[in-house]
């Protein structure tokens, strides 16, 4: 059985995107527990990859691979995992661009430095009305919501969906992020946290639910 | 003898009074069969696969004049005809007229103009270094400046008014500008239609009417469409409400390399060549004839750190081929450089200088982008001015050389003879003020005195140039009529803070 996990993740950190869901099949037909395949070898394997291009050995392409690699994987693991039970994560975030701006590469990276980083991550898109991010902290409870902005004309909606959400839902903690947006500015608009790119998102995440 | 070169002779000899930078030599990237390619190639995209248009009513116009649109997808397929078509009716050459016309931007195909770089939302504050959102004065100042530099020929608003309301910081930004250079003002963007209306109305009124206006275009407006292969539904609604209003536009793509881009630099062309044409169908369905120029911007995402690699050399060389596409349409270009550095520097020099030098080696028409840093991001006053000299020494680099009797100058030679000096000869005085470049922080004196002065830095010199003229410059203000008007629009144009800022279709 370790056998098959080590490959699982090691097909991770080989970006084996086209190949792993069989691998994954294989495991779920052996009737090796998909929980453990999930957390030492899919989570062990793109925490390796992050690890890796945070030390800028590898590049973003490959991290992304390892991230695509991951999900394949899931999608097949995780069907498989029974009744009650749920993977452990570092905590669940709901992500996504503010309404009026349709720019997503920034916040699809932080989206796979927070999954490589063992975070739930549930990607709501781009141009997502404030009525829709507050809607879905009321239904998933995440432990962040994060928002990002790339138009100093669509940042200001931040604030529009801190402000209810601290009221709506007072646990839900923010970060804010994007091209305009500075720390003096997240500290006006009442977010926890600010990030200047994806790393710095992860670590704002990590601080906010430890 | 090439064109260029005769339209500066004459303008040298005197024969007309010049402004931008004269280009008398040139460069070249993509041969004819490139650019076929990469043209033939972006109409098998705009067939094919086609561009997500969110606004409802281009899509209408798109599907109304013969493409295939889906409404799921809220994409269309522009046939080939379409994009010729537009082809022919668009604007060759643009003037970009400024309240003083002395400063008058022809892109003509023969000059090369500069401006700096737009929207910033982070400054340096001049007096204390604190890094800090940026301001309605930071707006100023930067502005005066530009009014004040040779080099900078077009202006763009350098940073956002962030101090303002959120609903009017982009009017503020058009009114400060308008007020403190008599340079064409080139705004970007216009999100909304309501948006378009607001900025045209202050042109309008700057300008002393919408029949003025028409006539000597001072402001202009650039919008970026959204790679890959996006069109925003504001974006376009408002550049059409721009085209009948006649503000000439800039569509300016932005795909980076290897993320929303192939991460080849010619994909990459071909990405951001298929939506500066689809925009350019659009607007001249809607208004045949509207000024448009070909705008591009395509630097790679660094793969290591996240960031776009303004400053980089693909930037650069991507920048000089959209000037080649640009000019194979027989369009203006307007091409970006910027630079990624943190602080005024060495970095900072050499991002300006390979960004700058590739793309006005190739002919760019217009080139923006200059001094901020942080890729676009932070405004730093003495990159301005360092920037400004780092153009004017590229400009000398590009003016072109050519030997005719004057320049060949045997009748001195024989003159002066051997073993002696030029130096009290008036051909080296003529000569001195036309074909050698005076830099004014470039340091050239011996060690001794720079020594004995301090040892200043460029940064240094930078900081005394940019202190004397915000002290000295004075631009004449706008009347009082034309800002009781601009006033109003703003005021009007002004919305609650949060919520009720929404563009429901």
């Amino acid at each position: 059985m370790e056998e098959i996990v080590t490959r699982l993740k090691n097909a991770v950190i080989n970006y084996e995107m086209e190949t792993i869901a069989d691998l994954a099949k294989q495991i779920v037909d052996q009737g090796i527990d998909p929980l453990v395949a999930i957390e030492e070898g899919l989570a062990e394997g793109i925490k390796t990859v992050g690890e890796k291009f945070g030390k800028g050995e590898i590049f973003l392409p490959e991290l992304v691979m390892g991230a695509e690699s991951m999900k394949a994987a899931l999608a097949v693991l995780e069907p498989a995992v029974p009744q009650g039970q749920a993977r452990k994560t570092l905590g669940k975030v709901v992500i996504g661009t503010v309404q009026d701006d349709i720019h997503e590469i920034g916040k699809n990276l932080v989206s796979t430095m927070l999954s490589s980083n063992g975070f739930e991550v549930i990607d709501l898109g781009v141009n997502v009305q404030a009525a829709d991010f507050l809607k879905k902290a009321g239904e998933l409870k995440p432990n962040i919501l994060a928002m990002s902005a790339l138009m100093t004309t669509t940042m200001p909606r931040m604030g529009e969906i801190i402000t209810p959400l601290k009221k709506e839902n007072p646990s839900v903690k923010t970060i804010v992020g994007g091209a305009p947006v500075t720390d003096v500015y997240a500290k006006e608009i009442g977010a926890d946290e600010y990030s200047g790119d994806a790393s710095g998102a992860v670590d704002s995440a990590k601080k906010l639910v430890g | 003898m090439p064109q260029e070169q005769w339209t500066l002779r004459r303008s040298l000899s005197g024969e007309s009074v010049s402004y931008g930078i004269q280009r008398g030599i040139r460069f070249q990237i993509l041969s004819d069969e490139d650019l076929d390619r990469i043209h033939w190639g972006t109409l098998h995209i705009l067939e094919k696969v086609g561009v997500q248009v969110d606004s409802p009513t281009c899509r209408k116009l798109l599907k109304e004049n013969g493409c295939e649109t889906d409404e799921k997808s809220r994409s269309a397929k522009i046939p080939s005809h379409l994009v010729e078509e537009a082809l022919r009716k668009k604007k060759s050459a643009i003037t970009l007229a400024a309240r003083n016309p002395k400063y008058d931007a022809r892109l003509d195909m023969n000059h090369s103009y500069m401006c700096a770089n737009g929207n910033g939302a982070v400054a340096i504050d001049f007096e204390t270094g604190e890094r800090r959102n940026s301001t309605k004065k930071d707006l100023v100042d930067s502005t005066t400046i530009c009014d004040a530099l040779p080099n900078v020929h077009v202006h763009w608003p350098m940073v956002s008014s962030t101090d303002m309301p959120p609903s009017v910081v982009h009017l503020h930004d058009l009114e400060a500008s308008l007020n403190h250079t008599e340079k064409h003002v080139m705004y970007e963007t216009g999100v909304t239609l309501q948006d378009a209306k607001d900025l045209t109305a202050m042109g309008y009124a700057a300008a002393g009417g919408e029949k003025e206006y028409r006539r000597r275009p001072i402001t202009s407006c650039l919008q970026c469409t959204y790679a890959p292969l996006q069109h925003d539904a504001g974006v376009m609604d408002a550049s059409l409400e721009f085209a009948r209003s006649g503000v000439p536009l800039v569509f300016f793509c932005m795909p980076q390399p290897g993320a929303t881009g192939p991460a080849s630099m010619v994909g990459s062309v071909v990405v951001g060549n298929a939506e500066v044409l689809s925009a350019l169908v659009m607007t001249q369905l809607s208004t045949p004839g509207a000024a448009v120029i070909y705008g591009l911007g395509i630097a790679p995402l660094d793969m290591k750190t996240t960031v776009r690699a303004g400053g980089s050399p693909e930037h650069a060389i991507c920048s000089a081929m959209g000037t080649e596409m640009a000019h194979y349409y027989d369009m203006p270009s307007c091409v970006g450089v910027s630079g990624t550095a943190k602080e005024p520097g060495i970095q900072a020099a050499i991002e300006t200088y390979t960004g700058c030098v590739g793309p006005l080696l190739a002919g760019a028409d217009l080139m923006c982008g200059i001094g901020l840093l942080e890729d676009s991001s932070c405004l730093h006053l003495e990159q301005v001015v360092i920037d400004d000299e780092i153009v004017g020494a590229i400009a000398r680099l590009i003016r072109g050389e050519w030997a005719c009797d004057d320049t060949l100058a045997l009748d001195i030679i024989e003159k002066v003879g051997i073993g002696n000096n030029y130096l009290a000869q008036k051909h080296t005085m003529q000569y001195l003020k036309t074909d050698h470049f005076m830099p004014t922080l470039m340091d050239r004196r011996s060690e001794d005195n720079w020594s004995k002065t301090g040892k200043k830095s460029m940064k240094d010199a930078a900081r005394e140039k940019t202190k004397k003229i915000l002290a000295e410059h004075k631009v004449p203000p706008l009347s009082d009529d034309v800002n009781r008007n601009l006033a109003a629009i703003i005021d009007q144009a002004k919305k609650p803070l949060w919520g009720g800022e929404s563009k429901v279709q």
